[in-house]
């Protein structure tokens, strides 16, 4: 048993990913991706790059779940329009979690 | 190659339209659902209905399995002639194959490889690991088991230094093997803190409740309190009130891409439960001479509301 400690990759917005990353890690089609881009369940910003081009990047914070968003599609076998509304619930729920942690952290116990 | 009854897997007529294919799927993969089912043969009854529903939701793959006949569940059959001819091999090429790969690879054009020969990526693994705070401020190395249905592996990961509850972690090609060429599969690890007797966590910061004697949020006073690396020395002002913060810097959970959080000391005051006799008369001379109001703001009249009977 090897300890491995270089493959590992923060899933937050310090660590973006490009399309191609992002449909590999959701298991969801580019051209998907993009429709959900369109739908506004993501939000690329775009990254400069030499000559004044641009790419589109994506914060690792969707990553989570726009995965449970697609597995939950593949699993009851849904239109990629629910993937939209599972994002904004996830994110949502993840926000209030987390809002949850913090006002629990700071109130005496 | 074995039959499987993909009917009888769902519950449904041969005669079922695609409409009750669906609901007869979406049912019961809402029961057996690994994420809702507590039930120990959940993931292998979901797996069946999904391997029964990918080819009848199928018109193509639907016919082919219905050529089939109806051969007794789990009776050993061969693939008629022209399932050779629609999968550009011969007969000799099914050994290794069961029904759902043979099915799986259907409609993907003549010649196309069946699933069990396509680069097929490696399994995805997901778990979530409980850690201490004190190895997530020094790091740590956990072991995951990782077990499917090709046996159980062992694997270490390091955890970086730094990591907060609710942060999720990819292991890049750690997980299941990938198969004819495909890639490995990853491991997302969901990071949870352990409950800390002393410390809570938001984010990097750290909190901790400061018990103190009513002298000495009275008079202040400097205390030894623990962090993460040991004691430090905290001062605590003279008219400290409780609710107060008393903030350490940099004193909570480290970040390697920034700012160590900081150490709250949350201050509570507190009394013996029980009171010696010269202890009595202190508190009581105290209160004698103490002329301070805490509970003025109780005693003011409540401004009368018109709009309110």
């Amino acid at each position: 048993m090897t300890p491995q400690d270089r493959d590992w990759q923060w899933l937050d917005a310090g660590a973006p990913l490009n399309l191609m990353e992002l449909s590999t890690v959701s298991a969801i089609s580019a051209t998907e991706i993009e429709e959900l881009i369109g739908y506004g369940a993501l939000h690329p910003f775009l990254h400069p790059l030499n000559a004044g081009q641009t790419i589109p990047l994506f914060s690792g914070h969707c990553v989570a779940p726009l995965r449970t968003a697609g597995k939950l599609r593949r699993d009851y076998d849904l239109d990629l329009f629910t993937v939209v509304i599972m994002m904004d619930f996830l994110v949502r729920i993840e926000t209030l979690e987390s809002q949850l942690t913090s006002l629990k952290a700071r109130h005496p116990s | 190659m074995q039959y499987k009854d993909y009917y009888a897997a769902l519950d449904i007529p041969r005669d079922a339209d695609l409409d009750q294919i669906k609901k007869a799927y979406r049912k019961l993969a809402r029961q057996h659902h690994p994420d809702v089912s507590k039930a120990a043969d959940a993931e292998a009854r979901f797996k069946d209905a999904a391997e029964a529903y990918a080819t009848l939701k199928n018109p193509e793959k639907r016919a082919a399995y219905d050529a089939l006949g109806q051969p007794r569940p789990g009776e050993e059959f061969s693939p008629p002639p022209q399932w050779s001819h629609a999968h550009g091999q011969d007969a000799t090429g099914f050994g290794e194959m069961d029904l759902e790969d043979l099915l799986a690879a259907m409609g993907q054009g003549r010649g196309a490889r069946p699933q069990g020969r396509r680069p097929t990526p490696g399994r995805d693994y997901e778990d979530t690991v409980h850690i201490s705070l004190r190895d997530a401020h020094h790091g740590t190395e956990l072991h995951l088991n990782l077990g499917d249905a090709e046996g159980e592996r062992k694997l270490a990961v390091t955890i970086p230094v730094g990591v907060i509850a609710g942060q999720k972690l990819r292991l890049r090609g750690k997980g299941g093997p990938g198969r004819h060429g495909g890639e490995n599969g990853d491991i997302y690890l969901h990071i949870v803190f352990k409950p800390d007797p002393i410390f809570r966590a938001d984010r990097h910061d750290l909190y901790f409740d400061l018990a103190l004697a009513p002298w000495e949020a009275a008079l202040g006073a400097e205390l030894e309190v623990p962090t993460l690396d040991g004691k430090v020395v905290l001062t605590v002002p003279p008219g400290t009130r409780a609710g107060r913060k008393l903030r350490l810097r940099g004193r909570g959970l480290a970040n390697p891409r920034g700012t160590a959080g900081d150490l709250y000391a949350t201050v509570r005051i507190d009394i013996a439960p029980t009171l010696s006799e010269r202890e009595r008369v202190l508190y009581q001379e105290l209160g004698t001479l103490s002329s301070v109001d805490l509970r003025s703001h109780l005693n003011q009249e409540t401004p009368h509301d018109p709009t309110r009977p």
